[in-house]
């Protein structure tokens, strides 16, 4: 079966873009830093991040990517409230293939964050099962309230056919 | 740490870390993912899931926490990419290992994996990091040595 329709590769270009309502804060720098089990005191110490070329406390490098907090979307079914792209491909189920990001300057609290998110490629492959795989790329580019990038997010999802 | 004393082909401390259901109850406030994947038995069951799967985002957080702390606070991350190979659930520990592929002037290239302890089951590979030595005078962080 062809998963890849003309429905689908229309899809490419589809742009959706989230602001945060207020600024990042240091709170969930700290938040995030103790979820994850990071002690650097980069995070959390304002004179030792001085001391190491920052203008004060920094975020953890991949908090930035962690989008739920900027979208304001209502939780799902599912208990989910984050950006989602809600493709429909019948008879498959949804595997996260991986990411890649690009950091352009460490993340503030007084930063004011804006993603936007954007379809990049949809592409059909058959695995090695020879099952059909839908691949959808998207990206998410970062930047804070002057507009200056701070990160991008490159996501893979994969739609594997249901044998 | 100087770009001197690197060598592409050198390993990296490991990172070792025990994800407890709590620790990933913490990660889903903190991101604000409520997914139920993460917490819920109910939601699980009927999916025929073990125990509550860890958010895959984590292993990208500890894979940069382990090049920051062996580079020591000023390197700066620049690029990081990571594809999921196998799920990890609430109760196991994780291997992050890595060595050194190129170093090119300032910018290090690392090659990262995660894997679960307890079986060997790789849960993310391969893993690329890129990482610039910073510029600012600031201690060395001896290999194996967390960050202070």
């Amino acid at each position: 079966m062809s998963l890849l329709t003309d429905e689908m590769r229309a899809l490419v270009g589809r742009e959706v873009v989230y602001t945060a309502p207020e600024e990042l804060g240091r709170a969930s720098i700290r938040y995030f830093a103790e979820a994850v089990g990071d002690a650097n005191p980069l995070y959390t110490d304002e004179a030792y991040a001085r001391e190491h070329g920052h203008d004060g406390v920094i975020a953890p490098p991949t908090l930035i990517f962690e989008t739920n907090q900027y979208t304001g979307l209502p939780r799902d079914g599912d208990g989910f409230a984050g950006h989602m792209w809600h493709l429909d491909v019948p008879g498959t189920r949804l595997v996260r293939g991986g990411n890649a990001y690009a950091f352009h300057r460490p993340v503030r609290p007084g930063d004011v964050i804006t993603a936007t998110w954007r379809i990049t490629d949809i592409t059909e492959r058959v695995n090695a099962k020879g099952l059909a795989m839908l691949i959808v790329t998207s990206t998410a580019a970062y930047a804070d309230q002057r507009g200056e990038p701070l990160a991008t997010n490159e996501e893979t999802l994969i739609y594997v056919e249901i044998a | 740490m100087t770009a001197a004393a690197v060598r592409a082909g050198d390993a990296l401390p490991e990172l070792v870390r025990r994800i407890e259901l709590a620790d990933m109850v913490a990660y889903a406030g903190a991101t604000w993912d409520w997914h139920r994947l993460h917490y819920d038995p109910a939601y699980l069951e009927p999916r025929k899931l073990p125990a509550p799967v860890v958010d895959g985002q984590v292993f990208g957080a500890l894979l940069a926490e382990q090049v920051q702390d062996w580079l020591g606070p000023s390197a700066r991350l620049r690029r990081l990419s990571f594809r999921f190979t196998n799920l990890v659930f609430a109760g196991e520990t994780v291997r992050c290992s890595g060595t050194v592929t190129a170093v090119d002037g300032g910018l290090i290239t690392v090659d990262q994996r995660v894997e679960v302890v307890e079986d060997g089951r790789v849960a993310v590979a391969p893993a690329t990091t890129e990482v610039e030595l910073g510029t600012v005078a600031s201690g060395t962080v001896a290999s194996g040595e967390a960050a202070p």
